[in-house]
């Protein structure tokens, strides 16, 4: 702890005492709390509290006051807790019998405070962080805190009862991990005291018959297993077995879902891992007996396990396909159509949760595809994953669901008026059909797929989500398609596809929903990235009102549109699929050439979105060498720069800072190659190339933005702006072009901040007011020697140093913690309550 | 019994983080989403696992309601979606969702500038975040799914706040997220029927204070501005995107106009034109006056605030500047603030809450020396005042709501223990309802008493009008029917209407009694003594001696037998129908006593 903060605490100790003052703040006794574990965890913790004896007279003084407020009560037992967690400071704390008027029944306990449950859970973190050595194990033991953690467990407080039951797994795995030798069984009186005591409570806890400690039970022991997988649990469990198997057994079934985490938890523990272990009959028996909602979870994590019984995961495979063999056998499927199991499979249970109500049909949908589409990816494990029954069920469900299904018995019919128009099941159904396209498929089936994929884009009643899934789940299955294609272009189906697909998504660009139209042109964007120069796509596109209608939308009037906009624009405008030329000059009145719409987005649109957009795509043209903008590149970064540097968005700025780095990198990077191939040219003609390389910068004003934006008062901005220079002044030590002449030059090296950097840009802006002419609201260097000057005067690294700090390094700090503590006290009371 | 279950895992006994699951009939709702600027880590947002560990987020909450666009209510909402999964519905009004990705995207910015974290939502997921939104219209209901069902009522407070009624069956809550019962310059007061729901969630931040008048406040501020202005000084508030920045720039504007002062007013980041565009779009919801006047004039197209520029800051002579952000903890504010502080003539207001670290947060708490980065001290010589602005319901309004709302029962959150403790003495003597208070991960299930609507027949109606039973809202009364479920509707019909609609046929039930008489004269004789005594007896029915020797009086049938053991007793066979079950009865009872003895 350092001196300042030494000299601070006793002031704050007393503060926290004083039950006249007040903590206005809510959040500062939580920092000081972590600051204290900081604190304890890099020196002695016992030598923090002799050196700062206010510690321990505050956790004494607090007690001893009778109307004390509950968060500096919880907050005194946490710290307590947290000095008690090193063996020395405990001792030192029980010398002084700290630690049981803290803990023990005699105290907070016996008081009304109790019924805080903040107090309660200071509490239990106080001895969740003690209990690091044995002493405290023993201790707790003594004064009783076991019993209240036990009562604890029950807590009306969800959080309470959460951490009670999180303690006794840290308590019980800390004392088994502390004893040498692993025990034979329960019964066994090597087991520590503490722990059999934690263990009879979990045994009755299960015989009771009452839900609530039977699931109190079960969670401790699925914490246990996910967390501890020493030999030991086997053990345990050894013990717990038949327990847990009567429960299998009652009638009905109690607690159902803390059963299926406990299985889980222990599959997944490499101790019970075997296929020996008698887990593998518990799991069976419960996938007989749990409900299918209930059963789906287990059935998921089963299939997700590496090894496991064949037998299981059959059954739990069947599991969770019997929801969509009962749809698919509900509707009239075409001739030859694969069924999803075999039809003797008793489904009875299913239909009766499907047709109940619309909210367990959707439900037990919706948990079944999801839980598919989970499992799609690891299908290879799955050696019977029928892929092309899936893909027929879930085609059927959303035939279901917008009533294109033809019902092949009663039930069907019952399930197609439950379906119609469900969100919720198109929404779960759209995503799994969606990774359903990784796999092959019959060709009959992607007909079908492709049919009601436009089925689901054509209709007026989808909701702006359903849609957005039916675009997402499009976009991958002609990904998919092409991937399938031998041929360098499309195959008939796919161009079949998108002939149908174009004037839809017209239609779509124009929907009155934002969100439908920026879905829309997300889709488009995608589709032209990775299909752009695919002859058959480019046709199909062209034929359609798809560019100008994007267009169009540059001019939308909700913002997150004009953004995607601007960027499915930018990909059209790089693949040559836009009818509208970059060219940075107005070709003509009528158009405007699409980097002036560009570009006055970018000075004028109100929303960052948009304006981010453009910087963006202008960056990627740039880049990517797009021909129109490699024409004149110069007046193209000359103009963009000038806007961007007006920008009020630090982000825009930032990306500036990109176009401008790719520019100089462009211009650049040419000199000093370090490639061993590459052709050696004189240091003369370097020199001269290089010099005027920087003129060329100088000219587009690349300089005065890095310049400026050196000083930029966002530290993204400035950050981003030192990197760039340090890579330029990197390159230009390289070719020493930064030695300096004079004396002069030498005594400035490096020495300047960025506030001389300021005075010295405003003075380049006075000289250029001077002159006539000149744009006076701009700053304007006057050649390369002047950068050259900067680059040695600013020292660079340092300021690099100070800029990676985040900007909120200082209040974080403990002395500002610390400072804030007291200057508060009294002051903010009036203004804490007002809340934002 | 049905149960409404409430747990705040924010807001719970705190103001900040607000996050309430209802769960009612059966439905799962998530209230508001909000995160806690106090904290860096995992603290700033709620504890969600809650909701984890029953299963998918998707499966088991039906939707997210979201109050208003303040980052206490919804700045969650993107990691909740994006990040821990939730794939529902979310409602929140049109204004709400309009201004919402903005201060979402600010507060992102402000988070990755600062720490530089990587590990939050990006721009893209707030975007995708708010595409899952249903926007609703005031008073509008909206079917959730079929049987869930929620309205939005107006909430002052901010553009676009919302109190909501959740419905399910017979079963509501009303939550009101934060409001205001006075209202201010640019938004009304929030209002909402007498809707009698079983719960009532409402905020209680003020639940202790009657808060001076606005006027006193705006009075103060004002004074404050100009005094500093006059003496050549420069004023810096410091503000957040939109809400409160616009109220106050309305005030000055209105000022400026009326002292016709010269001095210029900046707003930073481009902001004006962007609440302006908010407010014109959404001028319905802003209060009567700017609405009357917005055909004259819009209050939002302000003629004396112009954009500012950094180089403005250095410009000498007086001047107001608005800038971002509020808690003058990075950016523009910051650095005008650094330019200013030095300087007793100038002066920063601070019109809202700083989170404990901040630059606000130390010169609020009265530090005057501010340790900068590369330890440079910054002496702050500027004046520093607070002024709240925040647009909460105090205590009374608090009560009014109650009264409006005619709540079963009330339930507090966001405001502190002490004071919600106050407010609930007050409210369940006042109210005679139970009024809770759970601290975050409590539980409150209350009991409901679900009222089940059922339809009745025109026909049974005028029936029972005709019977004198006029229907009275206020008083139950008793009808007699048929109850017919069907299509899962409840209808009372006429038994006769029943049977018909149900294609069934009338069982005549009878019931039939023996009573024994001692009586040695003939059966026939018997039967006479009978006719005579019940003649006597019930004057008001029709009584009659039927020629086949047996009694009827109305349905009911009496014959006499003799006995075949005993001929000194005669046996009267009483057979009646389900209708006049309550005269069958009473005959019997009379016949049992006995008949009058005879003249001899």
């Amino acid at each position: 702890m350092d001196i300042e903060c030494s000299r601070l605490l006793p002031s704050v100790c007393a503060v926290l005492i004083d039950p006249k003052q007040f903590v206005a703040d809510d959040t500062c006794l939580e920092k000081l709390l972590d600051w204290f574990k900081t604190v304890t965890e890099a020196e002695s913790s016992l030598l923090v509290l002799q050196e700062n004896p206010c510690l321990t007279e505050l956790l004494f003084h607090v007690l001893k006051l009778q109307d004390v407020s509950s968060s500096i009560l919880s907050f005194t037992l946490r710290l307590a807790g947290i000095f008690a967690a090193h063996e020395n400071s405990f001792q030192y704390l029980q010398q002084g019998e700290v630690l049981l008027s803290l803990f023990s029944e005699a105290g907070p306990l016996s008081r009304p405070a109790w019924e805080d449950p903040s107090v309660r859970s200071g509490w239990i973190q106080g001895v969740g962080s003690m209990v690091q050595h044995e002493r405290a194990v023993q201790f707790l033991c003594d004064c009783g805190a076991i019993d209240v953690i036990f009562s604890l467990q029950g807590d009306h407080s969800l959080f309470v009862a959460s951490a009670a039951s999180q303690l006794l797994v840290h308590i019980l795995g800390f004392t088994m991990r502390s004893r040498r030798a692993s025990p034979l069984n329960t019964q066994d009186c090597d087991w520590p005291i503490c722990a059999q005591m934690i263990v009879e409570h979990i045994e009755e806890s299960l015989r009771s018959g009452t839900v609530p400690q039977i699931t109190q039970a079960l969670n401790v022991l699925t914490t246990l297993f996910g967390r501890c997988h020493d030999l030991w649990t086997e053990v345990l469990w050894m013990q717990m077995n038949p327990l847990v198997g009567s429960l299998l057994e009652k009638e009905p079934l109690l607690a159902a879902h803390s059963l299926v985490d406990l299985l889980l938890s222990m599959a997944r523990s490499p101790v019970f891992s075997h296929l020996e272990c008698d887990l593998w009959t518990l799991s069976t028996q419960a996938l007989n007996r749990l409900s299918p909602t209930q059963a789906g979870p287990l059935a998921l994590g089963i299939l997700n396990l590496k090894d496991c019984p064949q037998t299981l995961r059959t059954q739990a495979f069947i599991i969770l396909l019997q929801p969509l063999a009962c749809v698919l056998r509900a509707a009239c499927q075409p001739y030859g159509s694969p069924g999803l199991l075999d039809e003797s499979v008793n489904d009875s249970v299913i239909t009766d949760i499907l047709l109940s109500s619309k909210s367990s049909c959707a439900g037990l949908l919706c948990q079944t595809l999801a839980h598919l589409e989970e499992l799609q990816p690891l299908n290879h494990l799955l050696v019977d994953w029928p892929h092309a029954p899936l893909l027929s069920a879930v085609i059927t469900v959303l035939q279901f669901c917008n009533g294109l299904a033809t019902p092949a018995s009663s039930f069907g019919d019952r399930l197609c008026n439950i379906l119609i128009g469900c969100f919720r099941v198109q929404r779960s159904a759209l995503d799994f059909l969606g990774t359903l396209s990784q796999g092959a498929s019959p060709s009959e089936l992607v007909r079908r797929v492709v049919e009601i994929l436009l089925v689901y884009l054509r209709s007026p009643d989808s909701s702006p989500t359903v849609l957005k899934k039916a675009f997402q789940a499009t976009l991958k299955w002609l990904l998919s398609l092409s991937k399938t294609s031998t041929s360098s272009d499309l195959c008939p189906q796919t161009q079949h596809f998108l002939r149908d697909l174009f004037p839809i998504l017209q239609k779509r660009l124009c929907s009155p929903r934002w969100e439908v139209r920026d879905s829309a042109l997300e889709f488009l964007t995608h589709l032209t990235k990775h299909w752009g120069g695919r002859a058959g796509f480019r046709q199909a596109l062209l034929s359609s009102e798809v560019p100008e209608l994007a267009e169009d939308l540059l001019r939308d009037p909700e913002s997150y549109v004009r953004a995607s906009a601007v960027t499915a624009m930018g990909q059209l405008s790089s693949r040559g699929l836009c009818s509208n030329p970059i060219g940075t000059e107005s070709k003509n009145d009528e158009k405007k050439s699409l980097f002036l719409e560009l570009l006055e987005i970018l000075s004028t649109d109100s929303e960052g979105f948009p304006r981010r957009a453009v910087i963006q795509v202008f960056t990627e043209w740039l880049r990517e060498g797009h021909t129109d903008v490699s024409k004149d590149k110069e007046q193209f970064v000359t103009k963009v720069l000038q806007v961007v540097s007006c920008d009020l968005d630090w982000e825009v700025r930032v990306q500036g800072l990109e176009l401008a780095l790719v520019f100089l990198v462009q211009t650049l990077g040419q000199y000093g190659t370090e490639c061993p191939y590459a052709v050696e040219i004189s240091s003369v003609t370097q020199s001269t190339l290089l010099t005027e390389s920087l003129q060329m910068l100088c000219r587009v004003k690349l300089f005065e933005f890095i310049f400026s934006a050196l000083c930029d008062c966002d530290r993204p901005v400035a950050r981003k702006s030192c990197d760039i220079l340090l890579y330029l002044k990197a390159k230009l030590v390289h070719h020493g072009s930064l030695q300096g002449s004079g004396e002069a030059c030498t005594a400035s090296l490096g020495t300047h901040s960025t506030a001389w950097l300021e005075t010295t840009l405003r003075k380049w802006k006075a000289r250029d007011q001077g002159q006539p002419g000149g744009d006076t609201d701009r700053i304007d260097c006057q050649g390369p020697d002047d950068v050259l000057e900067v680059l040695r005067s600013v020292d660079l690294e340092e300021l690099q140093g100070t800029l990676a700090k985040s900007s909120d390094h200082i209040e974080k700090s403990p002395q500002s913690l610390l400072q804030d503590m007291l200057a508060t006290v009294g002051i903010l009371e009036e203004n804490e309550a007002d809340c934002y | 019994m049905p149960e409404i279950k409430v747990t705040p895992l924010g807001a719970g006994q705190d103001v900040g983080r607000s996050c309430i699951l209802v769960s009612i009939a059966g439905k799962n709702v998530m209230l508001d989403c909000g995160m806690h600027m106090g904290y860096n880590d995992d603290r700033r947002f709620p504890d969600f696992s809650y909701i984890t560990q029953n299963g998918r987020l998707t499966d088991f909450l039906d939707c997210v309601i979201i109050s208003h666009f303040h980052l206490d209510h919804c700045g969650a909402l993107p990691y909740f979606s994006e990040m821990v999964g939730y794939d529902g519905p979310i409602y929140m009004t049109h204004p709400t969702k309009a201004i919402c990705p903005i201060l979402l995207e600010d507060y992102r910015k402000i988070t990755v500038d600062k720490k530089g974290e990587t590990n939050f939502f990006t721009s893209q997921m707030i975007k995708d975040c708010m595409k899952k939104v249903v926007a609703v219209h005031l008073h509008q209901t909206v079917q959730v799914d079929d049987e869930l069902e929620i309205k939005a009522y107006y909430a002052g407070h901010v553009l676009g706040a919302a109190m909501f009624q959740i419905k399910v069956g017979s079963e509501s809550a009303v939550y009101t997220g934060d409001y205001n019962m006075t209202p201010d310059r640019h938004l009304g007061a929030a209002w909402i029927d007498k809707c009698r729901p079983n719960l009532l969630i409402t905020e209680s931040t003020y639940a202790t204070t009657i808060r001076d008048s606005k006027r006193c406040r705006e009075r103060d501020f004002l004074k404050k501005v100009h005094e500093t202005v006059e003496r050549g000084g420069k004023v810096l508030i410091p503000v957040f995107a939109l809400g409160r920045a616009q109220e106050l720039c309305i005030l000055l504007e209105t000022f400026w106009e009326r002292m016709n002062l010269k001095a210029p007013i900046y707003f930073s980041t481009g902001l004006t034109e962007k609440a302006n565009h908010y407010y014109k779009l959404f001028i319905t919801w802003t209060n009567q006056k700017i609405r009357k006047t917005f055909v004259q004039r819009n209050m939002f197209e302000f003629k004396h605030i112009k954009a500012f520029d950094r180089a403005f800051a250095d410009n000498p002579g007086p001047m107001v500047v608005f800038a971002t952000p509020g808690m003058l903890h990075a950016g523009q504010s910051l650095q005008i603030f650094r330019k200013w502080a030095g300087n007793e003539k100038n002066m920063v207001i601070m019109p809202g809450y700083c989170v404990q670290g901040t630059v606000g947060h130390k010169i609020l708490s009265g530090q005057r020396k501010l340790e900068m980065e590369g330890r440079q001290i910054l002496e702050v010589k500027m004046q520093v005042e607070y002024m709240s602005f925040s647009a909460h319901a105090d205590a009374k309004g608090i009560m009014q709501l109650v009264r409006q709302a005619e709540p079963d029962n009330v339930l507090l959150v966001h405001g502190e223990a002490k004071k919600m403790e106050f407010l609930k003495q007050k409210i369940e003597q006042e109210f005679h309802v139970n009024c809770y208070m759970p601290a975050n991960g409590e539980t409150v299930t209350l009991l409901t008493h679900p009222n089940i609507p059922v339809g009745i027949s025109l026909g049974l109606l005028k029936r029972e009008m005709a019977l004198g039973l006029l229907p009275d809202a206020k008083k139950p009364k008793l009808m007699h029917g048929t109850l017919i479920m069907k299509d899962n509707n409840f209808r009372l019909v006429s038994s006769e209407q029943a049977l018909k609609e149900l294609g069934l046929a009338e069982h005549q039930l009878r019931f039939t009694c023996r009573v024994h008489i001692h009586d040695t004269r003939k059966e026939q004789e018997t039967v006479l003594r009978v006719y005579s005594h019940l003649k006597s007896v019930l004057k008001a029915h029709s009584v009659q001696h039927l020629p086949d020797g047996s009694v009827m009086v109305e349905s009911i049938l009496i014959q006499a037998t003799a006995h075949s053991e005993d001929p000194g007793t005669k046996v009267l066979l009483v057979s009646w129908t389900y209708q006049d079950e309550e005269l069958g009865s009473y005959l019997t009872s009379l016949l049992k006593k006995g008949l009058p003895q005879a003249p001899s």
